[in-house]
């Protein structure tokens, strides 16, 4: 069923053009349903969100129906970049001062700062529950994922050509886009690192700089892809989906890696930060089955509770096989830096 | 709406709301964070805050001299460096000073609340001197940085802004840009492409791609290549104000094209 739902999904996106040849189901469905809205109690009283710089415009929408839905509730929002406000929020913990009730980050890894440093509280056991495996934590809650995919050009080269082990692209004599400077390729990175050591990294980033071009952003990267440019490129999902979308006769599609930092699933997340019993219930709206779908089908995010289906042009998120990784350690960020310098791709 | 409690009358405006009025708008600490984007202009007010702060909080150490506990509301303590522009600046630009300046207003507010002898307090204060004034150094230095090369915005206090109003910004720095080239500031103006482009058009290429693929792809070579390779060739205002000019045609369809498709967004609940 799994592997015919992945068929029409790539048939009916016509996006998908290659995936690893075991389909493993690491992330295998839950049997629970994502919860609706109106089961959700009213949230009432004072909240502070400290919201991290990312899908501005729709979660700004996000939460303007949140308020619409629940005018007893005052929320505060303070916007910045990610990791700035997670050094905020460790630096007011550090003083013994809490402004924040809710940190939202478009990164794990910013989420793991904050964690790290002792500031998250648990949550109910509940809201873990409905997260789809391998995204269960105590003290965070992903809200949706994104995956790291190869956009290829198929008329310069056809899926089978493309490798689904990443690690081989460092001896491949294809053509390859890249974006170093951009924050999810050095997260890509360091899941590489941490799961395949610092030397093969290393030779990795040397390997395939031989034969690659730089751009400016991902986004870059999969327009080179279209172009012809490069013959693939690494990127999150969502700029080929996005491109597509544009423009349906693109020259791009999408291929994955198996089980390895190519086909990295991260994960914007919340957290709670003190006993505030309505941060905890702003969360569940989160991931009620209406916000995540709407974020889904406009921004084409990754679901990440059951029964909310993938943004079109996906294979469901079972039937991929990403690494497995605290995805908090990728805020581990400076030894991957020091790496890519060291690599002379920085 | 909360307020936060002003506490004394001053030359500056310091009495800010935390919640200003438009939905989701919180401004934690003295409103608008513009000043943060030209630290220099703003060095003797943040010195003039600073110097405010320390007379405040040596009055109420005084007060609790005199009159104890009772005499005094430590909580003043935070309002007032909620309400300074300065607060924001040191956060901004040395993380580990910001937290030492708060464990001095706890330190004062903590030995005055536990009714220790003021000279305690007087030592808490001297420790938040100090945090205060080398927050302040750190402050300078980037300053200097700033003048030197724009820097891209790493406010932590950002009103919401919509992809539409992004674009609209863009298309008003590419005027600053114009206006550095004629300055003769051409690195500058170079700085302030990439800058822009990284910081703000990428925000919204995005969804602006599903719009319209092939303007973005314009606007993406316009940035990259066309406009830097203009801003290189000495003597060619005409031909950077044209590509500047066409740049802000593209940008205008840009920002209709989001307009429209945000109307016909599905409502999340």
């Amino acid at each position: 069923m799994r592997r015919r739902q992945f068929l029409q999904t790539l048939a009916a996106g016509g996006v998908v053009g290659a995936l690893p040849a075991g389909l493993n189901t690491v992330f295998a469905a839950d049997a629970s349903e994502a919860v609706s809205v109106e089961d959700l109690p009213p949230i009432e009283g004072e909240l502070t969100l400290y919201l991290g710089r990312g899908e501005g415009g729709l979660y700004e929408r996000v939460l303007d129906a949140i308020r619409k839905r629940n005018p007893k509730l005052e929320l505060g929002v303070r916007r910045g970049p990610t990791a700035a406000l997670a050094n905020a929020i460790v630096a007011e913990g550090r003083a013994n001062v809490r402004r924040a009730d809710l940190f939202w980050a478009v990164d794990s890894g910013a989420i793991g700062v904050v964690e790290e440093a002792g500031l998250a509280r648990d949550l109910p056991a509940d809201i873990s529950a409905q997260l789809k495996l391998g995204f269960r934590y105590e003290a965070w809650a992903p809200v949706t994922g994104r995956i790291r995919t190869l956009p290829y050009n198929p008329t310069r080269l056809s899926a089978e050509q493309v490798p689904d082990d990443v690690m081989a692209l460092a001896d491949s004599s294809l053509k390859v886009g890249w974006a170093p400077a951009y924050a999810s390729f050095q997260s890509f990175v360091t899941a590489m690192r941490l799961d395949r050591g610092d030397q093969a990294t290393r030779d990795w980033l040397k390997g395939v700089k031989r034969h690659a071009k730089s751009y400016a952003g991902e986004l870059g990267v999969v327009m080179g892809v279209e172009r012809g440019e490069v013959d693939l490129g690494f990127a999150n999902h969502y700029y080929t989906l996005r491109l597509k979308a544009g423009k349906p006769d693109a020259n791009v599609a999408l291929a994955f890696t198996n089980n390895d930092a190519g086909c990295l699933v991260n994960a914007s997340g919340i957290l709670a930060l003190g006993e505030n019993p309505a941060a905890v219930t702003f969360i569940r709206y989160l991931l009620t089955r209406e916000v995540q779908s709407y974020l889904a089908e406009e921004a084409y995010e990754i679901p990440l509770v059951d029964g909310v289906a993938m943004p079109q042009g996906l294979p469901p998120l079972a039937s991929v096989q990403p690494p497995k990784i605290d995805l908090t350690q990728l805020a581990d960020l400076r030894p991957t830096l020091d790496l890519m310098r060291d690599a002379g791709v920085l | 709406m909360k307020l936060k409690i002003c506490a004394g009358l001053l030359s500056f405006a310091l009495c800010a709301p935390v919640f200003a009025d438009a939905p989701g708008n919180a401004s934690a600490h003295g409103g608008s964070d513009a000043h943060v984007r030209e630290l220099s202009n703003h060095l003797a007010e943040y010195e003039a805050e600073i110097k405010w702060l320390l007379d405040k909080a040596q009055a109420l150490i005084q007060v609790y001299a005199d009159k104890g506990s009772k005499g005094v509301n430590t909580d003043e303590l935070i309002d007032n460096f909620e309400a300074v522009k300065v607060h924001l600046a040191i956060e901004l630009n040395y993380v580990p000073i910001y937290a030492e300046v708060w464990q001095g207003i706890y330190g004062m507010k903590q030995a005055m609340e536990e009714g220790k002898p003021a000279a305690e307090a007087e030592a808490q204060r001297m420790a938040f001197a100090k945090a205060l004034w080398q927050g302040m150094g750190v402050v300078k230095l980037a300053a200097q940085h700033q003048l030197a090369q724009p820097a891209p915005s790493t406010s932590t206090d950002e009103a919401a802004q919509s992809p539409t109003a992004t674009l609209e910004e863009i298309a008003d720095t590419l005027d600053d840009v114009l206006a550095l080239y004629r300055k003769g500031e051409i690195e500058k103006a170079k700085s302030l492409v990439h800058a822009t482009y990284l910081n703000r058009f990428e925000g919204v290429e995005g969804a602006l791609i599903e719009q319209d693929a092939d303007l973005v792809e314009d606007l993406e070579k316009d940035f990259n290549v066309t406009l830097l390779k203009a801003l290189q060739s000495k003597n060619a205002t005409r031909t950077v104000q044209g590509v500047v000019s066409a740049m802000q045609t593209k940008l205008e369809r840009a920002r209709k094209l989001l307009k429209e498709a945000d109307k016909n967004r599905r409502d999340v609940f």
